[in-house]
């Protein structure tokens, strides 16, 4: 998030679009809320009618994967209308020509075709966006989890800076992360071209400097392999081993036949978890890791927060701390760390990367402290690019261009099927489908049909049905339910006995290779009749 | 009572360094090709101009007293930072780094001088003077932190 999380609350004007803010970031969304509490007005863009509309302005419900399409639009009524920040686009960007040439192609009438949002919708979100004071714009997995992810985030981006909408408080691009920590894994180096804190490992300069603090002769220059490669290449021998930390790769990777083959082809398989999974059959080895009440250390949330996390319960059995795991693999293979606690793990990498070097366990021991915090003096930044300053100088506008989903809905294979996640489970359900209670309030996964959709194939709610790709069919019970636009069909992934990712395709994105989870086209039919379903059921999706 | 030939002296030191300081982003300005980082030094030179232009002031009028607050924080960003060489590719943040490198040899220096003054009165004019570079200090240390930590992968 280039802005913090309690910022939300004081926005004038609440941008949301592909995030489900309300069940996958429950305590993010009270923050919204409370804006709209305040007199805020809240625009969510979703193509399902999630809990959050319930408290929108205007929910807009564009089709799924025409983000660049629908945005491209707002931002050439945006011009047109003469709501651009001037002054920003002259003092902070370079190129602010390129974007207004770049969005000609796409005035509202045409985008609003693409999209699917009426043309007199899309000019009034341009006027709330184009005359608001500042916006904050949040989004989720519904931006990246496409082959267009990379595309929509810089759209986005475009829009918040013809807007001037970055460098200040309540403003700014802010993506909600899709896990717990996924920014302290980043921010860490679990990254395929980065050492810790983005440091290329292509860089010699820096490469050497880690290096000399690790005790090492050298570093790999060379960027490693993005995970849907490291998996790919196990089908051509070119990758032999892989050692998987906390990641249940079977359930949440796209096309999942495919996936077990390019496991099955691996000459050593590694997991380290906490429980057995959908993965665990096709390791060679498994590590038990602790459980994150039995850990020690830090989890960096989405406003680049780091916060302490305490060791509450002893680890079970044989179960072990991952750095510990970690520490004594590298003594057998002839290195010792030396590392003593998570802690130690901490101050190693603090000390030889600045943007984490003013945060200390004993600095973050009540609360935590969001990087850059470069200095022990320095009290963390709660909003980066003040009055517009980018880290290249200036703010460079990316045109782009809107393409159609891998896989679009045909005659054979109708609906689009969009995936995500719900309230009560987190992930592949490794945690909390080993909990009773979660699994006492959402014990079953369910199809989320439209009503028209549904009638249309003789379904009513609460039957059983079976869905089916290209890769896969998987048969669960449906919900009617107007949460999902006619033509779109939605279902999670944390249940692995209908698992989602049986369904979805496994093309991605050519930056980030990140799969298109979003969207792929399936059929749905009846198979049974079935119980229907409580009429709390919608309570289910609501915190 | 301070010697007129003392204060002399120091505004001749201070204005010669901010002067100095106006020439070399001037060059570095000419040097550089990236447009941003040309920008950001004709407005470094442009401040030292400010700042050459308030020593002045007082140099004028020596019945005003020099009172220069300390800026609230100083985050030392720069003393964790090493001085990037000047070179027609810099990039924002080592353009930065190296103005506020500056601002802290600065500080130091006027502390050095305070440090060896020989009366109050001297030493009191060093202290404010470290205190304005401080204040330059830490108003780049700021811009820094903007532009010097990238999530980028």
């Amino acid at each position: 998030m280039t802005n913090s999380i309690e910022e939300l609350q004081d926005a004038k004007v609440l941008f949301v679009i592909g995030s489900n803010t309300t069940e996958a970031h429950p305590v993010i969304s009270y923050y919204m809320k409370r804006a709209v509490k305040r007199g805020a007005t809240l625009v969510v863009s979703d193509p399902r009618k999630t809990d959050l509309t319930r408290w929108a302005t205007l929910h807009v419900q564009h089709k799924v994967g025409t983000d660049i399409a629908y945005i491209n639009g707002l931002i050439h009524e945006i011009f047109k209308n003469g709501w651009a920040r001037e002054d920003f686009l002259r003092e902070c960007t370079e190129n602010p020509d390129v974007i207004r040439e770049g969005v000609r192609d796409y005035p509202v009438e045409k985008a609003s075709e693409i999209c699917g949002v009426p043309v007199e919708t899309m000019r009034r979100v341009a006027r709330i966006l184009g005359e608001a004071e500042s916006t904050s714009l949040c989004y989720t997995l519904g931006i990246t989890e496409h082959i267009c992810g990379t595309d929509n985030v810089k759209t986005l981006a475009n829009l918040q800076m013809v807007l001037g909408n970055l460098g200040k408080p309540a403003a700014g691009v802010n993506p909600l992360r899709g896990q717990n920590n996924v920014q302290g894994a980043c921010d860490m180096g679990a990254l395929p071209n980065v050492f810790h804190n983005y440091q290329p490992v292509n860089n010699p300069e820096l490469s050497a400097k880690i290096a000399k603090a690790w005790g090492v002769p050298s570093l790999p220059q060379k960027p490693g392999y993005t995970m849907p490669t490291m998996l790919r290449k196990a089908l051509d021998g070119g990758t032999k081993i892989l050692y998987c930390v906390g990641d249940n790769t079977v359930q949440t990777e796209p096309h999942m036949a495919h996936t077990i083959k390019e496991l099955e082809a691996l000459e050593f398989f590694v997991v380290c978890d906490i429980f057995d999974n959908l993965t665990t059959p096709y390791a060679d080895v498994i590590f038990p890791d602790t459980a994150w009440g039995e850990e020690d250390g830090t989890f960096t949330n989405s406003e680049r927060r780091v916060q302490r996390v305490r060791r509450a319960l002893t680890p079970p059995g044989e179960a072990r701390s991952h750095w510990w795991v970690m520490q004594e693999l590298g003594k057998r293979l002839g290195k010792d760390l030396g590392f003593t606690s998570a802690n130690a793990v901490w101050e190693d990498m603090r000390k030889s990367a600045t943007s984490c070097a003013g945060i200390t366990w004993e600095r973050i021991e009540s609360l935590g402290l969001q990087w850059p915090c470069p200095t022990l003096e320095h009290p963390g930044t709660t909003f980066l690019h003040r009055d517009g300053r980018f880290t290249r100088g200036k703010g460079l506008f990316s045109v782009t261009k809107w393409i159609p989903q891998a896989e679009p809905p045909d005659a054979e294979y109708p609906l689009v099927l969009s995936t995500g996640r719900r309230l009560w489970h987190y992930h592949s359900g490794t945690q909390t489908r080993n909990s009773k209670g979660f699994e006492n309030i959402f014990g079953e996964e369910l199809l989320e049909i439209s009503p028209a959709d549904a009638a249309a194939l003789g379904i009513r709610n609460g039957d059983r049905v079976r869905a089916t790709s290209r890769r896969g069919s998987i048969e669960l019970t449906a919900w009617v339910t107007d949460r999902s636009a006619p033509g779109v069909v939605w279902c999670a992934f944390h249940f692995a006995e209908v698992c989602a990712n049986v369904l979805t395709i496994d093309k991605f994105d050519s930056v980030t290779e990140t799969a298109e989870y979003k969207a792929c086209a399936i059929r749905v039919e009846k198979i049974g009749d079935g119980q229907p379903l409580g009429a709390g059921i919608s309570r289910q999706a609501r915190p | 009572m301070i010697n007129p030939l003392d204060i002399e002296q120091l505004f001749v030191i201070a204005t010669q360094r901010e002067n100095e300081a106006f020439e070399f982003y001037s060059a570095a300005a000419r040097k550089v090709g990236d447009p941003s980082v040309r920008a950001m030094f004709q407005q470094l030179a442009k401040d030292e101009q400010g700042h050459f232009e308030l020593l002045e002031r007082f140099r004028s009028n020596p019945t005003d007293i020099m009172k220069i607050a300390p800026p609230a924080a100083d985050w030392k960003v720069a003393e964790s930072e090493a001085m990037p060489p000047l070179s027609t590719d810099m990039k924002p943040r080592d353009a930065i780094a190296l103005a506020m490198k500056k601002e802290q040899q600065a500080v130091e220096f006027y502390h050095a001088l305070g440090a060896a003054a020989t009366t109050a009165e001297t030493r009191h004019m060093f202290e404010n003077l470290a205190n304005m570079e401080l204040g330059h200090k830490h108003r780049l240390e700021n811009m820094f932190i903007d532009v010097g930590y990238p999530e980028v992968f």
